[in-house]
């Protein structure tokens, strides 16, 4: 019985999987009896030639290297492009010079200070037969001063007229090869490559130092609102952005719904900023936005974007079309919170770098022409589009980005792990015979420097070192400690002066905590700014606090661009400043650094608090005795200069991991920086 | 083609790699089934253990009958795909000469001549673009057509080759749609690359009568080479419209920024000679001049460089003295030397790329494609793509009037920068010069940028080598922001069942001046949590979220009652962190906000006799992780560890209950670049008489599964992304002779 139901069951099976033979394989009989014809709607692309090997090339080799050759073209319906009106021959050497016109008759105050900029800058030229470039100011409608045209006028070659406002007087000269620096140019009348886009800045825009961006936090507060929309009357309303119509007027026809609030004056706090204006209007309200931090969204502008030729506008606005304004919501809606933070935090970056200030505009402006004129030697787009932007990289100290101390994460590289010592001897001029050996005796020194700058003459013998050791004599300026010596071949520089004193173990673990903050200045002694409510003036102090703001250059490490940036991007006024005060290099050095950084720098222990040692550089005193009050007025004149004041404090040391932990001291690898 | 590679997300190239990998993984799962399933019918007979021989027999019969029945059918299902495609092979294959054959009429319409005015806005009918998820455009190809005039007699020569395979390469892609209705984007298959072989007004009356033709709008006209004898305009003659056109030697005047596309010319012998990649470094020549049939006056000052500079300067000429059935194409004179072209371009560190008679040159793809730097001589020439390719970094560009300057300005760049754009130079070549495909293929994504900016690939995707994209970092917090302290910190506290021990850390953190909210996780679902009465009272608002799952990936769910950029993450048996140790600890955050700031340090180490990383919980003076029992981070990691985290780490977590800590350490570490920093002395969390190290547990094993969290996160990371630091941070004034009563945080444990 049982075996009978186990047949039954075997057979039941045997049938069923040959039914499935048979319909499987049938089908593909079926198939291959009739061959399918072309439906009309299914997918066929192009099609595969059977004769595709016969096809002949689109050129014809003889064909490719043509005989007749035309004379170069000279330049169309007298439009202009760089290579046909800008005469690079004269700007050979050292790259861009500049000539401004003086102004003829009175000029606004605005004016004056631009000048004045210009003049204090690195391009400036006072004869316009060396200049390069002459620079024709055209600022201000009322005093009349561009109807004249210029003597070296040239049918404007090698000129630029500078417009920090959209045509404020009627062309009364024809421009002929002139440049144009235009604030938001029209895209029609905007000659790429050679006209030079400007932002559109208001009245009030601060000449020098600026605000810095409103943003204060990297990412958007949760619940913030979407979308911000420009009134038409000026001012700005927050936008509903939930419903699926478009929130803004014009293409879709909708009552502006509950969730839209009312106008207001300034900028709502929202992540998106819709500008779909025209110009002067919209380009002023993106500027706007920029600042705070309100990521730019442009409908079709009809005009150029600041700096177009160099900044990459992608990375911090949105550009699309106007058409579409429900798949620019869409796109806005979804997204990843990985750009916007990306987004948000250029519009920062950018105004800070460019826009902040009239100066920064138009150094902007200068420093895209340089670029264009150096050609291979321009900054790589990376300089111009990352912090701290290519106004404080220059591209005379190198166009590799993996030299600055700003790109080693995106280069993928690491700073080199040696250093070069820099010993500044001034009087009394007694050789540093200890702190040779100790620094030295640093496993990362590749060399040691000395600059000996006093009235005694030059000892005759130096200690024996393990790496090699270079005296350069000569009586110098202060400044001159932050030259850009051609013998320092390494990116790290220990900045030490002939007093100091530090022990081996101190310069390890100083340069090994360098090498995680390439950027920044890593010190041993500090001193803090403050600002000083009897005087209303800064004053800075060298006694021992819960935070610092500037770290000693008698004893740290830095990377070797910022000689560069001090010596070839101050203005010489400051220098000199620096000179006369020798204690203010210190100040000097500080705000450069803090200013390229927007950090504050980096203290590590310094083992010895000898209190009865002596000082370890005049003006810088241990706790005690009291120091002499370092002449105060250097910062204010250097904070006047900078227009802002750069430094920020910080609250914290960076200390060995076990530094004075009560640990068996035969674990600790920096066991000397805790003798007391 | 392993499923985990593909899932690491690699960088590929947009525009190169167009089958998603994944494709390849379901491949292999579906393989992976069927191999187990094979087992599985093999190993049936031992299934049935209790049947008598007989019937085993049959039953092992019938199974194999089945099994053979279906494995048949199987490979009958699999085979006809060869037999399909000689079906489509039928349908799609025909020859060249049999497409229809179209009439023009002398008298029909020709369309306006190029209008130079045309941008994307006021020319390109955005609207056909449509709405569209994937921010893709769509193309339509005509169907190719003969045409013929009134005598019958062909407008232009037949496709050309390149033509053809450029049409091929669009409808491969995923711009293609064969619905003439959907398309954004049309390309007619009239052959306009080389304007010499084309009647010119036929050309354009052909053009004008295509289905869609709508004055050009939305048509995309490819063509390398424009303009013809005497005067050779720079872009094609052919009157068109509003249509785009990617042309190869666009001038200033001709090219319309931002709606036409400049296109290189293509080189034939991209395709015919293999040269391998040259590494880069000096070679022998330092500037070669390779093209024939130069300007006499060019050719002039050339050779006055070769006189003045001797050696290191080669130019070279066609050859007049080769024998018979030599490709003189591919063969290069100096004098009575013979060089073998494109191989001699090999050893030159720069190559000239002149102008001819037209701007758009092919010697440019062979001398990128021999890691040569081109330097460029044509005034006013449009280099291709150059709306988004970086040509400063691949090439010199010298005006034609500064022509016998060009040695000294190319010695006037360093070695360095040299080699860069050798190496960027034959990047750009194998990228978007190399084969008509890669032509077509970038032309399309430029326009598709234009029309989905925000969804554009950027500078960096287009520009940077492969090499690059991997070695680079870009951190996410790139800005320099020290945040206010006013912000203050949100206090997560991931809680289970610990009620006493929750209620004393609760009490302990909200002593800290900047805490503005405090977050209890409660990761219990079997048990309520205390009733609101129970919590102790504090001065900040106090919420407590329920989970639905017991998982460790809920302590870093970014969670909306997150309102300030710093998180503390803080266990529930933490109670001996002191409130100056934490205040100090968001000082220290704010100043680093794109790192975890944290107070239990650990190490990775590498065990060279295992040969593989090892977890260390020692002290150690170095620091290579933080653990998230106490540490402050930005909340944007938050983000990324719930939804970004590479691989199957964070599920693989949730399920081994252990090491979200170092999922979090390996995750920030790789998208930063940067160490952790472990804040204070502070050793010991949990109390005071606790052993040396207080850690979870001391026991081996716990020691080896935090080791294999290590080398499995290393896997699938591809890479060790922590690094390791000798410093912590500690208060300025932290064990300095100095009265404790002026210190700011006097309060710092040393254990």
């Amino acid at each position: 019985m049982q075996s009978w139901r186990r047949r039954k069951s075997l057979w039941l099976a045997l049938s069923a999987s040959w039914l499935l033979l048979v319909l499987l394989g049938g089908f593909s009989l079926l198939r291959l009896a009739l061959p399918p014809r072309p439906q009309p709607g299914a997918s066929q692309g192009w099609p595969r030639w059977l004769d595709a090997e016969l096809l002949q090339s689109f050129s014809q080799p003889g064909e490719l290297p043509e005989d007749a050759v035309s004379p170069p073209q000279a330049p169309h319906g007298g439009s202009c492009n760089w290579e046909a009106c800008f005469d690079t021959s004269k700007c050979r050497g050292d790259g861009l010079k500049v000539f401004v016109y003086p102004a003829v008759g009175p000029i606004s105050e605005t004016h004056r200070r631009i000048l004045a900029s210009i003049e204090g800058s690195r391009f400036y030229t006072f004869s316009p037969a060396g200049a390069c470039l002459l620079l024709l100011l055209s600022l201000d409608a009322q005093t009349g001063e561009c109807s004249s045209m210029p003597l070296q006028w040239n049918r404007g070659r090698n000129h630029l007229v500078l417009r920090l406002r959209p045509a404020p007087c009627p062309r009364t000269f024809q421009l002929g090869q002139a440049m144009v620096a235009e604030a938001s140019p029209t895209v029609d009348s905007f000659r790429p490559g050679f006209d030079v886009a400007l932002p559109f800045l208001p009245e009030a825009h601060p000449l020098r130092g600026g605000a810095p961006g409103q943003l204060r936090q990297h990412s958007p507060q949760p619940g913030v609102a979407l979308l911000a929309l420009e009134e038409e009357r000026g001012g700005w309303r927050t936008a509903d952005t939930g419903s699926s119509a478009c929130p803004w007027d014009g293409r879709c026809e909708q009552d502006p719904g509950p969730g839209q609030t009312q106008r207001q004056e300034t900028l709502p706090n929202a992540t998106f900023c819709l500008i779909s204006g025209h110009r002067p209007e919209a380009a002023s309200r993106f500027l706007q936005a920029l600042q705070a931090g309100c990521i730019p969204v442009l409908l079709s502008p009809r005009w150029e974007l600041p700096f177009s030729e160099v900044i990459d506008w992608t990375k911090a606005a949105i550009v699309a079309d106007e058409r579409l304004p429900l798949q620019v919501l869409a796109a806005l809606q979804e997204m990843s919170p990985a750009r916007v933070l990306a987004l948000r935090q250029q519009t920062q970056f950018l105004w800070d770098a460019y826009f902040s200030s009239v100066e920064k505009v138009i150094h902007t402006t200068l420093e895209v022409i340089q670029d264009r004129i150096f050609g291979t030697s321009a900054h790589p787009s990376l300089l111009w589009n990352s912090p701290p932007g290519a106004l404080l990289a220059l591209s005379t100290f190198s166009t590799s980005p993996q030299d600055f101390p700003f790109y080693y994460l995106q280069q993928g590289s690491r700073p080199e792990g040696r250093f070069s010592a820099l010993i500044w001897v001034g009087p009394p001029g007694q050789p540093p015979l200890k702190l040779i050996q100790a620094v030295a005796g640093s496993q990362h020194c590749a060399q040691i420097l000395v600059l000996w700058s006093n009235e005694r003459p030059l000892p005759s013998r130096w200690p024996e070192t393990a790496v090699p050791l270079t005296v350069i004599d000569g009586h110098r300026k202060v400044s001159d400690r932050f030259y850009p010596y051609s013998t320092i071949r390494t990116d790290a520089i220990l900045s030490l002066d002939a007093r100091s004193s530090l022990s081996t173990s101190e310069v390890d673990f100083a340069f090994l905590v360098w090498q995680s903050f390439p950027e920044r200045m890593v010190g041993f002694l500090t001193s803090s700014h403050f600002w000083d409510e009897a005087h209303g003036g800064w004053g800075y102090t060298a006694e021992r606090t819960n935070e610092f703001s500037m770290v000693l250059t008698t004893a740290a490490f830095y990377h070797r661009y910022y000689h560069t940036l001090f010596t070839h991007s101050l203005p010489k006024a400051l220098r000199t400043v620096a000179d006369e005060a020798p204690t203010c290099v210190d100040v000097l050095m500080n705000f450069i650094v803090a200013a390229v950084t927007k950090l504050p720098p980096i203290k590590v222990p310094y083992g010895k608090q000898r209190q009865e040692a002596a000082p370890l550089a005049p003006g810088v005193p241990g706790p005690r005795p009291k120091p002499p009050a370092p002449a105060p007025d250097c910062i204010n004149q250097i904070a006047a200069a900078f227009g802002h004041m750069p430094l920020l404090s910080s609250r914290l040391r960076l200390d060995p991991v076990l530094f004075k932990d009560p640990v068996s001291v035969q674990r600790k690898k920096y066991r000397s920086l805790e003798k007391p | 083609m392993s499923c985990a590679s593909g899932s690491g997300g690699g960088l590929r190239h947009p525009l190169r790699c167009q089958k998603p990998w994944d494709e390849e993984c379901e491949e292999e799962a579906v393989c992976v089934i069927m191999c187990a399933s094979v087992k599985y019918n093999i190993r049936g007979p031992a299934l049935i253990p209790r049947m008598k021989t007989k019937h085993r027999i049959y039953y092992i019969t019938l199974f194999s009958i089945v099994l053979l029945g279906l494995i048949a059918t199987g490979m009958f299902q699999f085979w006809p795909h060869s037999i399909e495609s000689s079906n489509d092979w039928n349908v799609e294959k025909r020859s060249i000469r049999d497409v229809p054959v179209v009439r023009l009429p002398a008298d029909s319409p020709i369309p306006e001549r190029g209008d130079l005015s045309c941008r994307m806005h006021t020319c390109f009918d955005v609207y056909r673009c449509g709405f569209n998820p994937k921010n893709k455009i769509k193309v339509y190809i005509y169907a190719l057509k003969k045409y013929v005039d009134d005598f019958g007699v062909s407008v232009s020569n037949a496709i050309s080759r390149e033509y053809n395979e450029l049409l091929m390469a669009i409808s491969d892609s995923d711009y293609y749609t064969d619905d003439i209705n959907r398309a954004c984007l049309f390309v007619p298959s009239i052959d306009v690359l080389n304007q010499n072989t084309l009647r010119i007004k036929e050309t354009a009356q052909a053009l004008a009568q295509l289905s869609r033709w709508d004055r050009g709008t939305n048509h995309l006209l490819f063509n390398m080479l424009p303009g013809g004898p005497p005067d050779y305009n720079t872009a094609l003659d052919v009157p068109r419209d509003r249509a785009l056109l990617a042309g190869g030697g666009f001038s200033t005047w001709t090219y319309r920024q931002g709606y036409d596309v400049s296109i290189p010319v293509y080189s034939p012998l991209s395709a015919e000679v293999d040269l391998p990649e040259k590494g880069p470094g000096p070679r022998q020549y330092f500037l070669l001049s390779s093209q024939v049939g130069l300007h006499p006056e060019y050719r002039e000052d050339l050779e006055a460089l070769q006189v003045k500079h001797g050696e290191s300067v080669l130019v070279l000429d066609k050859c007049t003295n080769l024998s018979e059935g030599v490709l003189s194409v591919r063969k290069r004179c100096h004098k009575h030397q013979v060089f073998d072209y494109p191989q001699v371009l090999q050893e030159a560190t720069f190559c000239v790329v002149l102008r001819g008679a037209r701007l758009g040159q092919a010697v440019l793809s062979d001398v990128l494609q021999a890691g040569c730097v081109p330097v460029v001589i044509a005034d006013s020439y449009i280099l291709p793509f150059s709306e988004v390719l970086d040509w400063k970094r691949a090439s010199v560009v010298v005006p034609e009037e500064k022509m016998s300057d060009v040695y000294s300005i190319l010695q006037s760049i360093p070695q360095r920068q040299i080699e860069e754009m050798q190496r960027q130079a034959r990047w750009f070549w194998e990228a978007y010069f190399q084969s008509i495909k890669a032509i077509a293929l970038a032309t399309l994504q430029i326009i598709n940028d234009r029309i989905y900016p925000y969804a554009a690939i950027s500078y960096e995707e287009w520009n940077d080598p492969p090499a690059v994209k991997w070695g680079s970092v870009s951190n996410p917090l790139f800005l320099p922001l020290i945040p206010p302290q006013s912000q203050g910190f949100t206090a997560i506290v991931l809680t289970y069942d610990r009620v006493e021990s929750l209620f004393r850390v609760i009490t302990e953190v909200s002593k800290v001046p900047s805490l503005s909210k405090l977050l209890v996780v409660w990761n219990n679902q079997n048990k309520n949590p205390p009733e609101d009465s129970l919590w102790p009272k504090i001065r900040v608002p106090l919420k407590v979220v329920r989970t639905a799952e017991n998982k460790l990936s809920n302590r870093f769910f970014p969670y909306d009652e997150i309102e300030t950029e710093a998180v503390l993450a803080i266990d529930d048996d933490i109670i001996m962190l002191t409130s100056d140790e934490l205040q100090f600890g968001y000082e220290v955050w704010r100043e680093f906000p794109d790192r975890l700031v944290g107070y239990p340090g650990r190490l990775h180490l590498w065990d060279h006799e295992m040969n593989k990383w090892k977890y260390e919980s020692e002290w150690t003076n170095e620091v290579s992780m933080v653990l998230t029992g106490a540490a402050f981070y930005h909340k944007y990691f938050n983000y990324l560890y719930t939804y970004k985290m590479p691989g199957d780490i964070k599920n693989w977590v949730d399920a081994h209950m252990n090491c979200e800590d170092i999922a979090m350490n390996f995750l920030v570490a790789n998208v930063t670049g940067k160490a952790v920093i472990k804040v204070t002395p502070r050793k010991k969390f949990k109390c005071p008489e606790c052993t040396a190290i207080d850690g979870l547990s001391l026991d081996q094993t716990h020691m080896v599964e935090r080791s294999e969290c290590i080398n499995k996160f290393a896997s699938v990371f591809g890479t060790m992304p922590l690094k390791v630091v000798e410093h912590r941070a500690d208060p300025v004034l932290y064990k300095d002779d100095f009265p404790e009563k002026l210190k700011s945080f006097p309060n710092i444990g040393s254990l």
